[in-house]
């Protein structure tokens, strides 16, 4: 899907709104103002909303239904829509490596908390991962091993793990 | 009353479906379209663009709901913290439940045919969350 919108310069708050909306969606700019996103209903949806967002701040949107014109054209957009996870997932697999070898040295106060954080992070990564980028599997990995490892390194983890749920 | 909203319901119209039948009109049916030309004549429409109940500002409809129905039960309000992270994706309320909410409703709508179907199982979900923070809030 395609979303092709303009919107008035200021204030500037509803471009960057809609800019970061888009970018948390996971969406590839094609161009300035043409937002590419993979369809499903929950994308549809979100693209649906930001059009709406889009018109209340004065601007023109529409949402489209379109497909590259030549199969290779196609994956080519599949792979730019994979690449463009790959920087979060290596600073993702690097900061799980970062935790595992302090556990593994003996760990510090904070590693459990950090460590939830990533996975927050990597949960949200990939929501927006629609082709699942080959890093997924590595961050998934190195992120169980830092989990074994400061729980290792923290014989209380299970405990405190319960108390911070809510 | 009949009630009519857009094709593909997920954690948001579910929802507002549970709370129709719960707290606003217990005799609803429900009609689902693909595009809003198709609603049907002299429906409320809800979660659709341009429509009375649908998202308004930073709200989603289930919490335009509670605004426009004045329904101010501190329950309902929690579960419209939780709603609006499945729905929006903001992580507004930083609500854990919402992760485990949209995986579950977004299984649910793969393996079940229709709207209808779905909606006829999802508010058992939300009766177990309704239970689930009375507990917590009252």
């Amino acid at each position: 899907m395609l979303l092709v919108y303009r919107i008035p310069r200021e204030p500037s708050r509803h471009r960057v709104a809609v800019w970061r909306k888009l970018r948390d969606l996971g969406a590839l700019y094609l161009q300035d103002g043409v937002a590419a996103l993979p369809e499903d209903a929950v994308t549809r949806e979100q693209l649906e909303w930001l059009q709406l967002r889009v018109r209340e701040a004065g601007g023109e949107a529409t949402l489209w239904e379109a497909r590259p014109g030549t199969v290779a054209e196609e994956a080519e957009l599949v792979e730019a829509f994979r690449s463009s996870r790959e920087k979060a997932y290596r600073a993702i697999i690097a900061e799980a490596e970062r935790v595992r070898r302090k556990a593994q040295m003996g760990g510090g106060e904070t590693l459990l908390e950090q460590l939830n954080k990533l996975e927050r992070e990597f949960r949200a990564e990939r929501r927006r991962d629609y082709f699942r980028s080959p890093l997924r599997t590595e961050a998934t990995a190195a992120l169980r091993d830092s989990r074994r490892a400061v729980r290792a390194a923290t014989g209380t983890a299970e405990n405190r793990d319960v108390g911070s749920g809510k | 009353m009949l009630w009519a909203t857009r094709q593909g319901c997920h954690v948001d119209r579910t929802a507002c479906i549970w709370l129709i039948r719960r707290f606003l009109d217990p005799g609803a049916t429900f009609a689902f379209f693909g595009d809003p030309a198709e609603a049907p004549e002299g429906a409320e429409l809800f979660d659709v663009v341009g429509a009375r109940l649908s998202h308004r500002g930073e709200d989603c409809s289930f919490e335009t709901f509670l605004k426009e129905y004045d329904l101010y039960d501190p329950v309902l309000r929690e579960i419209a913290e939780i709603v609006h992270d499945a729905d929006l994706m903001d992580e507004k309320y930083a609500r854990p439940e919402s992760e485990g909410l949209d995986a579950i409703v977004r299984g649910m709508q793969l393996s079940l045919p229709d709207d209808q179907t779905l909606t006829g199982h999802t508010d058992v979900l939300y009766d177990g969350l309704y239970a689930y923070l009375s507990r917590e809030v009252l």
